[in-house]
């Protein structure tokens, strides 16, 4: 029967009625395509898993208007320039035309495990790319937003930013609430009768009371927002608004340590629109890896106190005015 | 009916990688480590320990004594407290939202009267009273207080008072002038000798605020600093003798350290700062009731809970080494701005 199956040709075998043996399927490409099953099925669970983060990245201003910064994804070793933006995003203002209320341009340069920290004054008297006359940089974000916002900073400090970062009020208390709180030295009593009352209220033109007390504590989300916020106590208003927002992200980057890649989609899903950026997941991987290498040792904080700015009124308005002579080559010592 | 029954199972099977993997990234997920808030009340928490302490959490006020913890008071603002000098009465502030008040307690938690009354219905004209201390007598209560400034509003600066009790239309009288600007004058110790000890905030040159242990003789007189300017230190606390001041000093960045001195009542000075215990974040020291030891509080690791710590002043044996600070019970998570009371 086999002999008489293997000599028969094909219409012999029509004709006796000889069923044909299918054809023996190779087992490499069949292997080949379960394996592809399994790798696209764990790509659908991990991208079901970072799909929060995912869509706050979606969020970011088109590639191409701001440099890649290809070093860090591959883990590399390449500096790069943050641009870091923080709204009153309360009722007071429309969504998505706010001001900033800080800017801090960071400065991580992996290789020498060198960061630097430079906070630009909200009120400070600068020319708006595509705008006439000057105006305070914290209307940028407001005009153009993040783009705009990055355009002015490059423009008036000829610096690079490679990427930005911009967070609302809740967006912040969520991050801290996430991260289990964040540790703090409170170098002096922050006093302030007139901090705003705007979040989750009716009337968000209200304020009330504070009382941070100087000493080693914990804060949580709300509390920290409260002490990089208040300004109306303090002997240098802005600037040392500026200097406690500098020392709540450093602790939050010793916070982070405690963080792993795993836990942002838990850290995305708590800004709940509350955070835009230009950083995708693959460079956020690149970047943990980074700050986990960085020591305090190598931080320098800059504040652009007088001689480097002047308070000014020009109309009614409180301005800070620029000393560019002298900011300038300081900025440049960190900001090629 | 085999290819099918294999294909469904490998479908089956993929999907399940698929899970596996969103699973096992999940599990990769660190919990963040909530600040500790249920009460501290079961038996047996933290070691045997001479004396009694009284300290603050979520609003709360507990006693530890003999190895146990008490809840004294509900969680509703409570902070501060402080012991008469006999230890029958506790002064604590009671925080709400826009104002604080001082609270004369007994040792049970009871409250036995309202010593001071800053509610207003206009946020403004509200008042904040922190750290009160019993005077060496126990008649006065000193504390630190916001007077306002007539000509600016946003000027809230603390200074410290000091208002008889017992009496019933206790008069403040305002002790120290704060500088402006800095948040004023803040953890007064009265000394027995008639002065008082406390943290005096100043801005350098360059405007950046910093803080000395100050000491004056009288309520009004000029005073003087204790410690330098550039060690920036405060937090002062008095050992029951008058003989030491424990101090929270930072002279850098990131850097904490717990430091005592001799201290001269009378002669208006202090020695040299000797340093205890040196972290990244150090609060709130207070001296034991036999002057030998001082407790604080600290988180084990960053990020983590402030615990209450002990360490020893002197060594076990004559030549021996300062034993390490050990940790007083679980990670409780106090409040860290509230020195503990050790009697």
């Amino acid at each position: 029967m086999l002999d008489r199956q293997r000599l028969a040709t094909p219409e012999i075998r029509r004709r006796s009625g000889l069923r044909e043996r299918p054809p023996r399927p190779r087992l490499l490409p069949r292997l080949a395509l379960v394996l592809a099953g399994f790798l696209l099925a764990g790509a659908a669970g991990a991208g079901a898993y970072f799909l929060p983060v995912l869509t706050t990245t979606v969020s970011a201003v088109g590639t191409g208007q701001i440099g890649s910064v290809a070093g860090i994804a591959a883990g590399g070793d390449q500096p790069f320039t943050v641009l870091l933006l923080g709204s009153d995003d309360d009722a007071k203002f429309p969504a998505d035309a706010v001001l900033t209320q800080s800017m801090i341009v960071v400065r991580v340069n992996p290789a020498t495990k060198q960061v630097t920290m430079l906070s630009i004054p909200r009120d400070l008297w600068v020319t708006i790319p595509g705008r006439k006359g000057k105006a305070k940089i914290d209307t940028a974000y407001q005009l153009g937003g993040a783009r705009l916002a990055i355009e002015t900073v490059e423009t008036n400090f000829h610096i690079k930013i490679d990427d930005y970062v911009w967070v609302g009020l809740k967006g912040l208390i969520h991050l801290i609430d996430r991260m289990g709180g964040v540790d703090v030295n409170i170098t002096n009593p922050v006093m302030d009768d007139f901090y705003p009352s705007d979040i989750d209220v009716k009337n968000p033109y209200g304020y009330y009371r504070l009382a941070i007390l100087p000493g080693a504590v914990h804060l949580d989300g709300a509390h920290a927002l409260q002490y990089v916020r208040s300004r109306h106590g303090d002997l240098r208003g802005d600037f040392a608004r500026s200097e406690r927002q500098q020392q709540v992200l450093l602790a939050l980057k010793g916070e982070s340590k405690q963080v792993s890649l795993s836990d942002l989609p838990d850290l995305a899903s708590a800004f709940n629109g509350e955070l835009k950026t230009s950083i995708g997941l693959d460079r956020v991987r690149g970047m943990m890896a980074v700050a986990g290498r960085l020591g305090t040792s190598g931080i320098q904080q800059v504040v652009l106190l007088p001689p480097y700015t002047n308070p000014q009124m020009v109309g009614d308005q409180d301005v800070v005015i620029p000393n560019w002579p002298l900011i300038l080559p300081l900025v440049h010592q960190s900001f090629p | 009916m085999r290819r099918i029954a294999a294909t469904a199972l490998l479908l089956a099977l993929m999907a399940g990688f698929g899970a596996g993997v969103y699973r096992l990234l999940d599990s990769h997920r660190s919990r963040t480590l909530p600040q500790a808030e249920s009460a501290p009340a079961a038996p047996g928490l933290g070691p045997v320990l001479p004396g009694t302490f009284y300290l603050a959490q979520g609003g709360s006020i507990y006693q530890f004594q003999k190895g146990k913890f008490k809840k004294l008071t509900p969680a509703e603002g409570w902070t501060q407290p402080a012991a008469s000098p006999d230890g029958t009465r506790l002064v604590a502030v009671k925080r709400g939202f826009n104002s604080s008040d001082l609270y004369l307690l007994g040792t049970d938690g009871r409250v036995m009267a309202q010593l001071t009354h800053n509610l207003s219905t206009v946020v403004e004209y509200n008042h904040w009273a922190f750290f009160p201390r019993f005077s060496p007598d126990g008649n006065s209560i000193f504390y630190s207080y916001d007077a306002k400034d007539p000509g600016n509003s946003y000027r809230v600066d603390m200074a410290v008072y000091a208002m008889p009790v017992g009496s019933l239309k206790p008069v403040a009288r305002p002790w120290t002038n704060p500088n402006q600007y800095t948040g004023g004058d803040v953890s007064p110790t009265p000394l027995r000798a008639g002065g008082l000890v406390y943290s005096k905030f100043a801005a350098d040159a360059d405007g950046k605020v910093f803080s000395q242990v100050w000491i004056q003789a009288r309520a009004g007189s000029p005073g003087l600093g204790l410690t330098r300017a550039e060690d920036n230190c405060g937090q002062p606390a008095v050992s029951p003798a008058q003989t030491m001041l424990v101090v929270v000093c930072h002279p850098a960045k990131d850097v904490s350290i717990v430091e005592t001195a001799s201290l001269d009542p009378a002669g208006y000075s202090a020695g040299p700062l000797q340093p205890l215990v040196t972290a990244p974040l150090v609060a709130s020291p207070a001296f034991s009731p036999d002057g030998l030891s001082v407790a604080y509080f600290a988180p084990a690791a960053p990020g983590r809970p402030f615990q209450l710590w002990t360490a020893a002043l002197a060594p076990a044996a004559a030549g021996g080494k300062l034993p390490a600070p050990r940790v007083v019970g679980p990670a409780l998570g106090w409040d860290s701005g509230s020195a503990p009371v050790w009697v």
